[in-house]
């Protein structure tokens, strides 16, 4: 059973990796604005991160989509989705009014919009725990690494 | 079968599992490095795209503030920075309410206005940059002395979020309708002279922390975007 629901996890991250790296791909200049709204490093340092960001969000989606180096694969899913519920809370708890720029948008939150921290953290939350899982069971059905393992050394 | 081929066959047996171990532990070794170096060549190339699509150069409009991103429409001893995007609804609505008190303030004399037009909100135009071109047809009007009376028509026309906005033909024609009419205004227009300019001022906004529009700062002192926050504000300082 667990290779069957690992192969449902492993698709539902590179998914969400995939989307959440494309949409902020086209515009690098907002990924950094968007990084730079929580206030957290200075501009220089946000235009850095929000450059790389989406690259590594868009190889990581294809590590997890065919299913090579799960378990690695999934460590580097949850240390991500660990900063990024890190970073929501303290603009949280900070009193900032933005919107998470997750899946692309420069971090603005329209004038008349209420900032969502609550239910963004939930979804990292859910993200979370499927990567969880693959981290405990990172031997899954339909991936690079089963298909190298070869059936004779299950 | 005699208990030394026995023997010998379990020990050949165990080598074979050992090499297989082996095997298993070196295969994960390096799929792990390999995808290791493609997640960090994957950020390596992020940082690269970026630095070459931003590549510092830009031409700074006639008259700019010292950082190059402000455009000072008139001169006054209270200083009012509004940065907007041409783009946004809420832009829209504070400088039709805002207008005719700046325009009081600035015929008496009260205030130095300088607007600071950003390119944040690109992505609602169908990929056709409008926040940046309009942006940047604003400084070619700011050349043409006419900044603040092409804003204002800008705003009068404001496409919706997530068309396609006005092409360039028509922020050519909105500057005839101001006055506009020197073909320089066109060719600015046109050929995008500022595009790389809305650029720097995009980043001069970031560092100062602005990463909503519109923002309004009176003699440094951010307040809220409406005009009754702004009469107070520019009334407080004027004293």
């Amino acid at each position: 059973m667990a290779p069957w629901l690992g192969t449902l996890c492993r698709l539902v991250l590179a998914g969400v990796f995939l989307v959440a790296g494309g949409a902020k791909v086209g515009d690098l200049a907002e990924s950094g604005r968007a990084v730079n709204a929580y206030q957290l490093m200075p501009y220089g340092v946000a235009t850095v991160v929000g450059a790389a960001l989406p690259f590594v969000e868009i190889v990581l989606g294809l590590l997890l989509l065919v299913g090579v180096a799960t378990r690695l694969a999934a460590g580097v899913a949850a240390t991500l989705l660990v900063v990024f519920v890190a970073g929501i809370s303290s603009a949280w708890a900070r009193g900032l009014r933005i919107e998470c720029g997750c899946f692309g948008g420069g971090g603005q939150l329209a004038a008349d919009a209420s900032p969502t921290y609550g239910p963004e953290i939930a979804r990292d939350l859910l993200f979370l725990v499927l990567a969880g899982f693959l981290l405990a069971y990172p031997r899954t059905r339909f991936s690079v690494d089963d298909m190298l393992a070869g059936s004779g050394e299950r | 079968m005699s208990k030394r081929v026995q023997a010998r066959n379990e020990a050949a047996r165990l080598l074979r599992e050992q090499e297989a171990a082996q095997r298993r532990r070196q295969r994960t070794l390096w799929t792990a490095a390999i995808a290791v170096a493609a997640l960090v060549l994957a950020g390596i190339v992020g940082w690269g795209v970026y630095q070459n699509q931003h590549s510092g150069d830009y031409t700074t409009p006639k008259g700019a503030v010292a950082n190059g991103a402000g455009l000072p429409v008139s001169d006054g001893p209270v200083t009012v920075d509004v940065y907007y995007d041409y783009m946004c609804p809420f832009c829209k609505q504070f400088e039709q309410s805002s207008a005719s008190a700046l325009d009081q303030w600035m015929s008496q004399g009260k205030v130095k206005l300088v607007l600071h037009p950003l390119g944040f909100l690109d992505r609602y135009s169908n990929g056709t940059q409008y926040s940046t071109r309009s942006a940047a047809a604003a400084a070619c009007a700011n050349d043409g002395g006419k900044l603040w009376e092409y804003s204002k028509a800008l705003y009068d026309q404001q496409p919706k979020e997530g068309s396609n906005g006005l092409s360039d033909d028509q922020l050519i024609q909105i500057g005839g309708g101001v006055g506009l009419v020197d073909p320089s205004f066109a060719t600015c227009v046109r050929d995008g002279t500022y595009h790389s300019w809305v650029g720097h001022a995009n980043d001069e906004a970031a560092k100062r922390k602005i990463n909503s529009t519109p923002t309004v700062f009176v003699n440094g002192q951010k307040i809220d975007p409406t005009v009754s926050a702004l009469t107070s504000a520019v009334e407080a300082a004027g004293k």
